[in-house]
């Protein structure tokens, strides 16, 4: 599912972030990366959907080499795949359901099908009251479970989160994880969560990378 | 007012372009009319010693027809002053007179060559092109023509140095967007819908503002040009025409900006 050996990542081939890193993620995989700030935990994130250009090794997310990445095949693999972001990356003139509705739009899906969809994933964050609300109308926890929601539109083989929690409260942090774990558990997605706060009490079985100036470990 | 401001800053160079692109639409096709209109009055005459033999075409000009004028005409118009002798010597020493008609109005260097051309011929005497007048405003009208031309691509330059500043504008304010659009596997082309709504929008403004000007134009053209001209502009009227290719024009040119951008942006 995702497969990295001597990978090496840096901004504009000066010092190193990640260096020589080699791991294997497999499908149905629930994924902690964790480090210091500044540790490069979020730029490692960037490689796997191809917003950060690969300085030596490989990199496979889903059998596309991001090494040899040509922009159809980035723009491919992207439909592939669920992104959270900490700032939530919401558009902020779309309401909540256009917003969700993005991926589905981006894959073609007809009207009806998309609204039945965002619907059923409005249920599923508790935002079903929202609908025809703006970003800016929503908090912060709000806007995190429309993001997660809007991840989950189109049934992606593997969700990105780069530190989903970052700005939230204990109480939305929890929805959020509750959200990520059911996704792992009942849909099958590989999850990879960025994070320098990993939940006591995930409940379910999981991996964590750490990095630590720039080297890439399993920690037990 | 932001949202106005921007929609002007693309809007004005584009709509002074296709007032430059109707402004010289109208005088092509005054100078074609004009053109047509003289070339069917038009013929060179030449006098030949013998009946004039076909000629295909003069200085790559097709000849339409060479008419020759009837002799016995011309000695009927002479013979009251004549005796019978005079009229019997001059049936035998009178030349032939013929008029070449051509498919189009030659030019100045044209005619010169034609000239040249049919004075190689050893049977002409004479050559008359009777050129001189119909020339001179034929000549004007050209120059005007071209004039409006390099005056119309030098503003179409201008026009797409500021459409495609104010479309990297566009991109910039909807730079976020786009890239959230495009973390989710959306095209460059995709991502760049709103864009493209508001350059189709602007155009279509753009485009129904100048056919505007231009039925306002023609509908005062009496008001505008010299009576001499005026006579040249009553089967210009058609306007359909001009307004459709103001039209493609107004969205081709923002497009192929927007397009060219595009790519680059695609290539970075």
């Amino acid at each position: 599912m995702i497969f990295a050996k001597n990978l090496t990542l840096s901004y504009d081939n000066k010092k190193n972030i990640i260096e020589d890193a080699n791991f294997m993620i497999k499908e149905r995989e629930f994924i902690f990366i964790s480090g210091s700030s500044g540790s490069g935990k979020s730029t490692m994130l960037k490689s796997f959907y191809g917003d950060l250009p690969i300085k030596k090794g490989n990199l496979f997310v889903n059998k596309c080499d991001l090494f040899k990445k040509n922009y159809g095949k980035l723009l491919a693999l992207r439909k592939d795949l669920g992104i959270v972001f900490q700032d939530y990356k919401l558009i902020q003139d779309y309401t909540i359901e256009e917003n969700i509705m993005l991926p589905l739009k981006v894959h073609n899906y007809a009207d009806d099908v998309s609204k039945a969809q965002v619907k059923k994933l409005l249920k599923h964050v508790k935002l079903s009251h929202k609908i025809g609300a703006y970003p800016a109308e929503l908090s912060g926890g709000e806007q995190q479970r429309v993001a997660v929601a809007r991840a989950l539109a189109h049934n992606p083989s593997i969700i990105l989160a780069d530190e989903p929690t970052g700005n939230l409260d204990d109480y939305s942090s929890d929805m959020i994880w509750t959200l990520l774990k059911n996704a792992n558990e009942h849909l099958g997605i590989t999850i990879v969560v960025v994070t320098h706060r990993i939940p006591t009490d995930m409940g379910i079985k999981y991996r964590r990378f750490n990095i630590e100036e720039g080297v890439v470990y399993e920690a037990s | 007012m932001k949202l106005l401001k921007s929609f002007l800053s693309f809007s004005l160079p584009l709509l002074i372009m296709l007032f430059m692109f109707s402004i010289y639409l109208v005088v092509t096709k005054v100078v074609v009319n004009y053109k047509e209109n003289i070339i069917n009055d038009y013929a060179i005459l030449v006098i030949t010693n013998t009946p004039l033999s076909s000629i295909d075409s003069l200085a790559n000009i097709k000849v339409k027809n060479i008419e020759p004028l009837s002799r016995k005409n011309i000695i009927k118009k002479v013979k009251k002053n004549l005796s019978e002798t005079s009229v019997d010597l001059l049936q035998k020493k009178l030349p032939y007179f013929n008029k070449i008609y051509l498919e189009e109005f030659p030019t100045t260097v044209k005619l010169e060559q034609i000239r040249k051309e049919l004075s190689g011929i050893k049977n002409i005497k004479k050559i008359e092109t009777f050129s001189n007048d119909h020339n001179k405003l034929y000549s004007l009208l050209v120059l005007v023509q071209n004039i409006i031309f390099i005056l119309f691509a030098a503003v179409l330059l201008l026009s797409i140095l500021l459409l495609s500043k104010q479309i990297k504008i566009w991109f910039f304010e909807h730079n976020e967007r786009i890239s959230i659009i495009q973390l989710h596997g959306g095209s460059l082309l995709y991502s760049s819908k709103p864009i493209i709504k508001i350059i189709v929008g602007s155009a279509l403004f753009s485009s129904l503002i100048a056919s505007s000007m231009l039925f306002t134009i023609i509908s005062n053209i009496q008001f505008i040009v010299e009576p001499e001209i005026m006579e040249f502009i009553p089967t210009v009227l058609s306007l359909e025409m001009e307004v459709f290719k103001i039209f493609l024009l107004s969205i081709i040119i923002p497009l192929i900006t927007f397009f060219g951008l595009l790519v680059k942006y695609k290539l970075k």
